[in-house]
């Protein structure tokens, strides 16, 4: 990209854009854009609406964004709510509010400290966080290492090594327990080491499989070693 | 066209790989999602594989895994086209076109000596039909013409190219993620030709 030659595009207050190629492109206030943007550095500090795409370096959510479009951008950080109606492209994506995707998420490296909810399948090499999260289809990740805080849902997880852990209590936590179910519900777990906590799930399958507290797993197929906590539901558990 | 098919466990006991593989190998778009066909069974919902198709292509990555980074073999099996730009003599030194070919295809087509993969691929298209005597070269130009026409559809999708004949007059089709053909009974099928095989051997051609 040659980005030497463009100039800002900055909204401060009300404002409108017809979209474009830029430098930096910084909306405070209540700025929208009305068609595809390219540029470096976006950032979104108040009410944004992008009705387009964005391709930039790095893009930054800090109050609250909504694009239309998809998002292709090599860091990607949400510290407000981003609302998001097609795809996810970034190298690294870190969500410390609230972003939701409509379309599906592709990312080398995801890190949550909020909620993430996608539409589709979501692809990271690397999953971690302490979060809340919905996947609507497949949640396809290297190395999955997640604490669930309240309720997470994915379609399927596969990848190679998946931990799943409950949160640490803590003394708000333990005073809302019987509210919030801390629980992750999935039809099926594959992976080659799975480590698993507060887990509903049809069926898991792997080499190395731990059941841990709370889980209540359908049916478990592992090829190597398998464990079961004593708080732990398993229906049926076959070496294959 | 019904195809055999395999189980995601049998898959993985048959090759040897592992599920981290398999998943890692499906997130660098290795293996087509198409590939993923869920159905229902009586531990609930199993995924199958098109046990021909990915077997062949579990071994050839394999097999090239050791060459070749993960993300440059996802270049070679994907449709997108890279952003290649080859001359003429290089197409011909690298055995993609021939002489002859090469030279019909330049008498079509006036946009010069250099290349794209757009190009290369139709020059390939010509040559595997022309070489092997299925078609002649009026032929040749109405494939190429085809070709030309829905070049960005070719970029996208995986498509077939079907060509018939009946009575001697002959037409040529452009299948996008068909499953089968049905011809009237005189109609005959001269060639088919899947334009995903023809950019993978031109990409292994290169690498």
């Amino acid at each position: 990209m040659e980005l030497k030659n463009r100039g800002d595009l900055i909204i401060n207050g009300i404002g409108a854009s017809n979209g474009g190629k830029f430098q930096r492109v910084i909306l405070n206030g209540r700025g929208t854009v009305n068609s595809d943007l390219e540029c470096s550095d976006f950032e979104c500090n108040g009410s944004g609406t992008v009705k387009g795409d964005v391709i930039a370096n790095t893009a930054k959510v800090s109050g609250n964004a909504s694009f239309k479009g998809t998002i292709d951008s090599q860091q990607v950080t949400v510290e407000g709510t981003a609302k998001i109606e097609k795809n996810l492209y970034a190298k690294h994506l870190q969500v410390s509010g609230k972003a939701s995707v409509g379309g599906k998420v592709k990312c080398e490296e995801i890190n949550l400290h909020g909620i993430l909810a996608v539409g589709e399948d979501c692809e990271a090499e690397i999953f971690t966080g302490k979060c809340r999260f919905t996947i609507g289809g497949l949640l396809n990740a290297d190395q999955v290492d997640i604490e669930i805080y309240g309720e997470c849902k994915a379609k399927e997880i596969g990848g190679q090594s998946i931990a799943v852990k409950q949160q640490k209590g803590s003394f708000i936590g333990t005073l809302f327990k019987p509210f919030l179910k801390t629980q992750l519900e999935t039809d099926l777990i594959e992976g080659d080491i799975i480590e698993l906590e507060n887990t509903i799930a049809k069926v898991v399958r792997g080499n190395q499989v731990k059941i841990g507290a709370n889980c209540q797993i359908g049916l478990v197929e592992y090829t190597e070693e398998f464990s079961q906590d004593k708080n732990a539901v398993v229906g049926d558990s076959k070496k294959a | 066209m019904s195809e055999e098919l395999i189980s995601k466990k049998d898959l993985l006991d048959l090759t040897g790989i592992s599920y981290g593989q398999l998943y890692r190998w499906k997130r660098k778009d290795l293996i087509p999602e198409e590939w993923f066909i869920r159905k229902s069974t009586f531990t609930g919902q199993e995924t199958f594989f098109p046990k021909e198709k990915i077997l062949e292509r579990i071994d050839k990555i394999q097999t090239m895994k050791e060459n070749l980074s993960l993300d440059a073999l996802a270049d070679m099996f994907s449709p997108n086209i890279s952003d290649l730009q080859l001359e003429k003599d290089d197409l011909i030194k690298r055995n993609i076109v021939s002489d002859t070919v090469m030279n019909f295809y330049l008498e079509n087509d006036m946009n010069g000596l250099t290349f794209q993969f757009q190009r290369i691929l139709e020059a390939y298209v010509l040559e595997k039909l022309l070489q092997s005597g299925e078609i002649n070269l009026d032929e040749g130009k109405m494939v190429l013409q085809v070709l030309k026409d829905n070049a960005p559809l070719i970029k996208q999708k995986s498509c077939e190219l079907v060509i018939i004949r009946k009575l001697g007059v002959s037409s040529c089709l452009l299948l996008i993620n068909a499953e089968a053909v049905y011809l009237e009974p005189g109609t005959k099928m001269v060639a088919s030709l899947s334009l995903m095989t023809c950019m993978e051997e031109i990409k292994s051609k290169l690498l």
